[in-house]
């Protein structure tokens, strides 16, 4: 007991910075990546056919390779285009990168998910493309696609592990280092699945009020 | 700024890594599979405590990261005794997060059966056993086929994780080579690459199960 | 020989002039050459069969649906689009808007927007293209919702409203923008049978004010009562067109005495 008390005090102040880190490498891609794929999915809808081809290649690259290659590629890879980023930077660009080609996909659906009769209403009452989505569109959409969303921001609060793989000292990264230098890798391993666990179940708490409020004036 | 001959060169290394990937997941899948039957199963019996229990399963699985699991299976079988290979543990990782992901795909398709169906069975005798096996599990697969066929793609990317517990397959083999050439960057866009080429396979392969399963 | 846009229309031009359209789906010609006036204050029920071009010809007056030649005037514009030397290109989004400024349409569906209040439909468009003030549109909005009755509801979202009342909210919502044309597609086919009448009122009313209006429904009887002409549309083409008395009474037209004995067969409950 006085073991556990002392290693707490010992590691504690660590393990903390550590939690840190992964929530501001999480919240950082969700917000960049969501962003990102936002303006991606709105692109789709008025540019032309090779600006559209672009991104379609842009969105299925990143949805066919694996996370960590991903991180691998712009955190090892960079400097050969002069890019040297730190760690932690290089993580949560390559992570909203990862993020916003599933956020792309979701807004995408979620634009053609607004009945077509409610987007012909405002075209008759002679409203531009631009207010069409923005007061018709986006407010109908985010209704539809808010299950799909807290989805997505779960899966990258769960990435967010890979990154200890770059150095970065996020939460995994401390648990692990803390469980080889003490020997005791399950016990940490397991305080790390815990964490996790709650960092899930929370979101998916705040998720679901987030649905339910969201769903308040879905006709249907 | 891209040295097109190490990347060359790197191709058909990952070529071969790239079974192991594809086995790593086929496997992963398949144990995945079985384990999502009884996780399923749980989920859905009449008994609370059962549900309780599927429930936690598929909480737990889908909520830890792979990562972590993949860690903590390397970590803590050889406390037990249990002193298995990397690959091993890998795939014991692999399958009992898989089990959780197609558990729920799964009860989508064990409930998109009319309950008429089941009742009809009960009646005529037939074992409760026998009526997984025989009546649910064939048309649960068939209403949920693309959907499988996507999660082993998701699996395929997921698999890149063994890498850490020193699996050789794409990722570790890229992650070779770059420490040997000193040239990461083609070596990890070969591994991309690799990745896009077994996971378009997989497509097509998809679509082509997804016609079948239409027309049975 | 086409008017141009700044030329000011004589009393007597038809409001809607339309010159031999049609439109194909694929294979299928859904609009054959149909050529129709439709002079101010003019009220007009397109009546037919399904299949037979009736929505399609009132959304290609929306420009909702491109017709694929002939030509649509509206208020003597070109709808939709701009001669060009020996031909004609297609319209911009914001010369079609100008073309179609007035013309309103009420839709089958109603297609109210769910995130906003019956206020808040009906004020939108006032907001973002008229560009009034919010107070000033929100006045504009009741003064809509108390000429269909609907003042009392002007806080209440879609979603709580009946059918009968979302379908006047979405006509008081077209009302708001000060059209001179209004059009209606099936109106009342999607609404219970008690919540029709309802409907059916307001639109007389606006007739009874002088509206332009053309009506693709099937409420024969409001066609009887209100239609100045009735058109008989039958696979893409007029069958047959006149007064209602005329049409209804004196049923010449083979084809439109089956389609009325048809709705007679359904519709009628009293002893014949």
């Amino acid at each position: 007991m006085t073991a556990s008390l002392s290693l707490i005090q010992q590691y504690g102040p660590q393990v903390l910075s550590g939690f840190g880190i992964t929530i501001v490498s999480w919240l950082g891609a969700v917000v960049l990546g969501m962003a990102l794929g936002f303006l991606i999915a709105v692109l789709q809808l008025f540019a032309g056919r090779w600006v559209r081809t672009v991104l379609r290649i842009y969105i299925e690259v990143l949805r066919t390779t694996p996370f960590l290659v991903q991180l691998f590629i712009l955190y090892y890879g960079g400097p050969n285009f002069g890019l040297s980023l730190q760690a932690l930077d290089a993580g949560i660009i390559a992570l909203a990168i990862y993020g916003s080609a599933y956020f792309a996909e979701v807004f995408r659906s979620g634009f053609t998910s607004v009945p077509r009769g409610h987007l012909e209403a405002a075209q008759c009452l002679g409203m531009s493309r631009l207010t069409t989505i923005w007061r018709v569109q986006l407010p109908q959409m985010l209704v539809i696609i808010t299950p799909s969303l807290v989805n997505l921001i779960i899966i990258l609060s769960k990435e967010t592990s890979v990154l200890s793989i770059v150095t970065v000292p996020e939460l995994t990264a401390i648990l692990t280092q803390i469980g080889s230098e003490q020997f005791i890798y399950v016990q940490t391993m397991l305080i790390l699945s815990v964490c996790y666990l709650l960092l899930v179940g929370v979101t998916q708490k705040l998720g679901s009020w987030a649905e339910a409020r969201a769903s308040r004036f879905l006709q249907h | 700024m891209f040295d097109a001959q190490s990347f060359l060169h790197a191709l058909p290394l990952l070529l071969r890594a790239a079974q192991m990937t594809v086995f790593v997941s086929a496997v992963g899948l398949l144990i995945g599979f079985l384990i999502a039957v009884a996780v399923v199963s749980a989920c859905l019996s009449p008994r609370p405590p059962m549900r309780r229990l599927g429930n936690l399963y598929t909480f737990v699985f889908r909520g830890v990261p792979l990562l972590v699991q993949l860690m903590l299976a390397y970590y803590f079988l050889p406390t037990l005794g249990i002193n298995v290979s990397p690959d091993v543990a890998a795939i014991a990782a692999v399958s009992l997060c898989e089990g959780a992901y197609l558990g729920e795909i799964l009860r989508g398709g064990f409930l998109g059966i009319p309950r008429g169906q089941i009742e009809a069975t009960q009646m005529l005798g037939i074992s409760r056993f026998a009526t997984l096996v025989h009546i649910e599990i064939p048309q649960a697969l068939k209403l949920t086929a693309p959907s499988l066929v996507n999660e082993m793609i998701l699996l395929v990317k997921a698999s890149s994780l063994i890498s850490v517990v020193g699996v050789a397959e794409i990722t570790r083999t890229a992650q070779n080579i770059a420490a040997s050439t000193f040239r990461p960057l083609e070596a990890y866009v070969a591994a991309g690459l690799m990745y896009m080429a077994v996971n378009g396979i997989l497509s097509v392969l998809g679509h082509y199960a997804e016609r079948h399963f239409e027309r049975a | 020989m086409t008017p141009t846009a700044t030329q000011p229309l004589s009393p007597d031009a038809p409001l809607i002039d339309i010159r031999g359209i049609s439109k194909h789906f694929g294979p299928n010609r859904v609009l054959d050459g149909i050529s129709l006036g439709v002079r101010r204050s003019e009220v007009i029920c397109i009546i037919g069969p399904s299949g037979s071009g009736k929505s399609t010809l009132l959304r290609s007056i929306a420009f909702l649906e491109k017709y694929d030649a002939g030509e649509i005037f509206i208020e003597g514009q070109l709808l939709g689009y701009v001669n060009q030397g020996q031909g004609r290109r297609d319209a911009t989004t914001a010369e079609i808007n100008r073309v179609r400024q007035h013309v309103g349409m009420v839709f089958q569906h109603f297609n109210l927007w769910p995130h906003m209040t019956a206020l808040g439909n009906v004020a939108e468009a006032l907001i973002r293209v008229k560009r009034l003030s919010r107070d000033e549109a929100r006045r504009k909005a009741m003064a809509m919702l108390e000429r269909v009755g609907l003042a009392a509801k002007a806080d209440a979202y879609p979603i709580r409203l009946s059918g009968g009342q979302q379908q006047r909210v979405a006509i008081a919502r077209a009302l708001a923008m000060e059209p001179h044309i209004m059009l209606f597609d099936e109106p009342t086919s999607a609404l219970d049978p008690e919540l029709v009448g309802e409907v059916l009122q307001v639109m007389k009313n606006l007739a009874h004010d002088g509206m332009t209006m053309m009506v693709v429904t099937h409420e024969m009887g409001f066609a009887a009562q209100v239609a100045d002409r009735v058109i008989f549309l039958d696979q893409g083409k007029i069958a047959a067109s006149g007064p209602p008395a005329t049409l209804f009474r004196d049923v010449q037209q083979e084809r439109l005495k089956q389609f009325l004995q048809n709705y007679l067969d359904r519709n009628a409950f009293w002893e014949r």
